[in-house]
């Protein structure tokens, strides 16, 4: 947060003029201390020190920008080559004049530095010094002379007695103040032209000292606020012998106009002689300011190249960048605004398009979901059809198959299989009929057809109904062909078992009912006649009536069998074992020299809901149908194998019944269910038709095969749970058994 | 008259001294030499006859500067240039376990200047104002370096119990030199005359 403020506060414009600003500031105070400015002149090491201070930081920022760059160079950053050509030749053009200017600058200080002092004029004021003290010494030594005088009249003076005699002196004599005093400096009496000045001025201990060897003083000296003094001070010998001895203490002022004259000459002098003795360091120091002017000028400009750069290259930097975002694929970058020039101009353009192409991207993406769930829907539905459908390009490549059509016609090719039609031939020669009749339809382009086509796979016989229909679009399924199809198998086994159950009802019931007049009438008619007739006659009676009577006999256990087949019971569901119930039925058996029974039982098997009787009748039939079948066989072996088993989620108990004998004959084996289709010698055509039956009414279903070993196999399937196909049926039978027991 | 003549001849006597350090190296070291540490030297002053008593209820000091001139401070003051001069006198109350307390902080600053038309060398006490001229540069040195009878505290400001020590430092003050000198007196020990810190122990 903080280091944030920081930096905003210290980057754009304002903050770098401000700083430029008081640099020229301090800088001009720096050059005004130089010239030894009295406001300045205090603040001189400072203002150096601040000067320096902005120097190094100067040079720590233009660092730090420099290593930045260079990072930045080496990363080959967008940008990064630009401003450093940009910085180099901002550089150059900063540094050539400033140098050029340095250069001549120092020459022009140098130079004008020396012009200032000049021997002749060094001379003239030292001999103007000299002059001016050698008029003051002719002056002192006056004096000197006067206060000899002034000593031996004092000679002979006591302590008392001199007082009046220096007042007296002093108000001879040109004396400022004149003072007698003891060698230990104690005032022994002093007179002071100024009545105000109670305390004399005193000499100092150096000149007590030099009396003291016994060497009189006398001086020109510079007194504070008075001006230029003549100070005497001689030794005054003591009347008393044993006393010691004293001192006599003149000053005298230079008059007004000397001492001015000298003052001025004394000033001059001085600053001269100190201005000459502050040459070289005047040098060093304007040399000082002019180089830090130089380097803090030199360093800004360096430091406005960096910044300018950067603000120069910053948009076309945002702008490499942004590209560089939309080839990767990020359309939702947006470049900062620099301003309005034509780089502005340029990124606003830019932002423009980046937000039209992110926009046609998100509608061609939306296009696109909504062109998936469209197909998705499409192959949900297609899923859920029972009709097969299959589409073909216009190259009668096979594009789409449905689960359906890969149940109905046994294939495993997946939902977008990319095989030709004669790819799919060669792959599933069982598909022929169907290709062949879809190849045909597709050369003759005449629009919708509908085709039945007959199929020989290892499910037996297929029926087909096909209907076909070249697509109607544009661009991509221009061409395209689609085909649905339905399995009528079942369809047209149903009606053919409906029909066959309708015939066999009828039949029963025309059959039955005149059978037991015409078996009466024949009984009837034997009883009456045979024994009034000849024996001969008798005899051709007895046969016939005996022959009406079994044939009657014979054609009522058919009508029986056809009564059963069109009329069955209503089904008593309950939990059956199967596995206990094989048992049960197949030990019937195991005493028939016949026939060789083998079962196959797994253990866990579960129970299902079924009719006992019914499933009790099956087993005797299929039993019954092995034995008929196979009389030819020594011995018949009969393999009867049960298990559970599951399958696409469907759990079901399978039964197989597998013998050694001829096998069923090939023409029959796609009607081998069907009423009175048999090829035994004795076989009425309907057990078969009835296990089926049997097994349709319990939701299950059959099929017969050729072993390769030789023998038939029949293999049957129930649901574990079919309570539903249950009921359904127990519905159908109602109805049916309602009508089959009507009374005529 | 002979003393007056001795006493210029003395003054005129004094030979120009070179710069003993060439103008480049002056130069190098003016433009860059204030960027680096500034070097230790040996001190140029010494105080002497440091002594204490209490007089009247208030602490008196005795001491004596001994300030010895380099020979770039010498052909500065008979230039013309006046030189200032600080005597720092601190008086600390010791204690254990913390920094010494600070009682009193007493400064004395002293300007010494050359006279060309008298010959005189003339030293000021700008804290008094007191003015006084002397022929030769030893006896303005010596005057200036006396320190006799100089009130230090006041006997109420001392705690009885506590130990108290009077430190003392003098120093020629660059600040006060012509402002182009300044930088050069900075980084050169020449011109960097001081003394180190006595210390008196306070007693009554």
């Amino acid at each position: 947060m903080v280091l944030n403020t920081l930096k905003r506060l210290t980057s754009g414009p304002k903050p770098v003029l401000l700083l430029f600003f008081l640099l020229l500031t301090s800088l001009y105070m720096m050059s005004a201390a130089t010239q030894n400015s009295a406001v300045f002149g205090r603040l001189y090491s400072l203002l150096l020190a601040i000067n320096i201070l902005a120097l190094v930081l100067l040079l720590a920022l233009i660092g730090r920008h420099l290593i930045s760059l260079i990072t930045r160079y080496r990363r080959r950053a967008a940008g990064s080559r630009l401003t450093v050509r940009l910085v180099i030749m901002f550089v150059i053009l900063a540094v050539t004049p400033i140098s050029v200017l340095y250069y001549f600058s120092l020459q022009f200080l140098h130079r004008g530095i020396d012009s200032w002092f000049d021997l002749r004029v060094e001379q003239a004021l030292e001999d103007a010094l000299e002059l001016g003290r050698t008029s003051l010494d002719s002056r002192l030594r006056e004096l000197l002379r006067q206060s000899r005088l002034q000593v031996e009249s004092l000679a002979h003076e006591t302590d008392a007695t001199a007082r009046l005699k220096i007042h007296d002196m002093r108000e001879r004599s040109e004396a400022v103040e004149l003072t007698l005093l003891g060698l230990n400096g104690r005032v022994i009496t002093s007179s002071t032209i100024d009545p105000s000045t109670v305390i004399p001025t005193l000499p100092n201990t150096a000149i007590l000292q030099q009396l003291r060897r016994g060497l009189d003083y006398a001086a020109l000296e510079p007194i504070r606020d008075r001006g230029l003094h003549m100070r005497i001070v001689m030794l005054v010998p003591n009347p008393d012998p044993l006393g010691e001895p004293r001192l006599l203490h003149a000053l005298y002022a230079v008059p007004e106009r000397l001492n001015t004259l000298a003052n001025s000459v004394q000033s001059a002098f001085t600053q001269y002689k100190e201005l000459a003795f502050l040459r070289k360091p005047l040098k060093y120091s304007f040399t000082l300011t002019l180089s830090l002017v130089l380097l803090l000028s030199l360093l800004t400009a360096v430091w406005a190249a960096f910044f300018s750069a950067r603000r120069l290259v910053a948009p076309i930097s945002d702008l490499a960048e942004g590209t560089r975002a939309v080839a990767a694929g990020d359309y939702d970058m947006r470049l900062p605004l620099p301003g309005r020039d034509e780089l502005g101009f340029l990124v606003r353009s830019f932002n423009e398009m980046t937000r039209k192409i992110a926009r046609a991207r998100d509608e061609a993406r939306e296009s696109q979901q909504q062109a998936e769930e469209q197909r998705g829907y499409l192959e949900a539905v297609l899923a859920c059809l029972s009709s097969g459908v299959l589409t073909l390009d216009e190259e009668a490549t096979l594009h789409t198959v449905n689960s359906a059509a890969e149940q109905i016609l046994g294939l495993e090719l997946g939902p977008s299989p990319e095989l030709s039609l004669t790819e799919l031939q060669s792959r599933y020669p069982v598909l022929e009929p169907l290709v062949e009749t879809i190849a045909a339809q597709l050369d003759h382009k005449h629009g919708a057809w509908q085709a039945e086509v007959v199929l020989f796979g290892p499910n037996g016989r297929q029926v087909l109904i096909c209907r076909g229909s070249p697509l109607r679009g544009e661009g991509k399924s221009h061409g395209e062909h689609v085909i649905v199809f339905d399995d009528v198998t079942a369809l047209i086994q149903a009606q053919r078992d409906a029909a066959w159950g309708e015939v066999a009802r009828r039949l029963a019931h025309e059959i039955k009912n005149p059978l037991t007049p015409i078996q009466l009438s024949a009984e009837r008619l034997r009883h009456k006649y045979l024994n009034t007739m000849p024996s001969e006659d008798a005899e051709v009676l007895d046969r016939s009536t005996h022959t009406i009577v079994q044939q009657v006999e014979s054609m009522k256990e058919m009508v029986k069998a056809f009564s059963d087949y069109a009329r069955p019971p209503k089904l008593q569901l309950e939990h059956v074992d199967l596995g206990k119930l094989l048992n049960e039925v197949l030990d019937l058996y195991h005493g028939d020299e016949r026939i060789s029974i083998r079962l196959h039982a797994s253990h866990s098997l579960p129970h299902i809901d079924a009719d006992m009787g019914r499933l009790r009748q099956l087993l005797h039939n299929l039993v019954k149908n092995t034995l008929e079948a196979g009389e030819t066989a020594h011995p018949l072996t009969l393999d009867v194998s049960i298990h559970c088993a599951e399958k696409d989620r469907c759990r079901f108990v399978e039964m197989r019944f597998e013998d050694n004998g001829p096998g069923f004959p090939e023409p029959l084996l796609g009607q081998l269910f069907e009423p009175y289709i048999t090829s035994k010698p004795k076989g009425t055509g309907l057990g078969l038709a009835i296990v089926k039956k049997i097994v349709e009414e319990h939701g299950g279903i059959l099929w017969a095969e050729n072993r390769e070993s030789g023998g038939a196999c029949i293999t049957l399937r129930l649901p574990v749970q079919s309570k539903v196909a249950a009921r359904t049926d127990e519905a159908y039978y109602d109805d049916d058994s309602h009508s089959a027991n009507g009374k005529p | 008259m002979g003393f007056i003549t001795h006493v210029l001849k003395k003054a005129t006597a004094r030979p120009e001294r070179d710069d003993p350090a060439c103008p480049s190296c002056r130069q190098f070291l003016f433009l860059f030499g204030l960027l680096l540490a500034l070097p230790l030297h040996a001190a140029d002053f010494f105080i002497t006859g440091i002594h204490t008593r209490l007089q009247d209820n208030v602490y008196l000091l005795d001491a004596h500067v001994d300030y010895r001139f380099s020979d770039e401070a010498l052909t500065a003051l008979d230039n013309g240039v006046p030189l200032t001069f600080q005597l720092t006198i601190e008086i600390e109350r010791k204690r254990k376990w913390w920094l010494d307390a600070e009682v009193a902080n007493l400064q004395q600053r002293y300007r010494l200047q050359f006279h060309p038309l008298s010959h005189q060398y003339l030293v000021q006490n700008l804290n008094s104002g007191a003015f006084y001229a002397y022929q030769s540069l030893s006896a303005a040195l010596d005057a200036m370096g006396t320190l006799h009878d100089f009130p230090l505290l006041d006997v109420q400001l001392i705690e009885k119990g506590e130990k108290y020590e009077v430190l003392l430092h003098a120093e020629l003050d660059i600040e006060s030199l012509p402002s182009p000198l300044r930088p050069l007196a900075y980084i050169t020990p020449a011109w960097r005359l001081n003394s180190d810190w006595y210390t008196w122990s306070l007693t009554p």
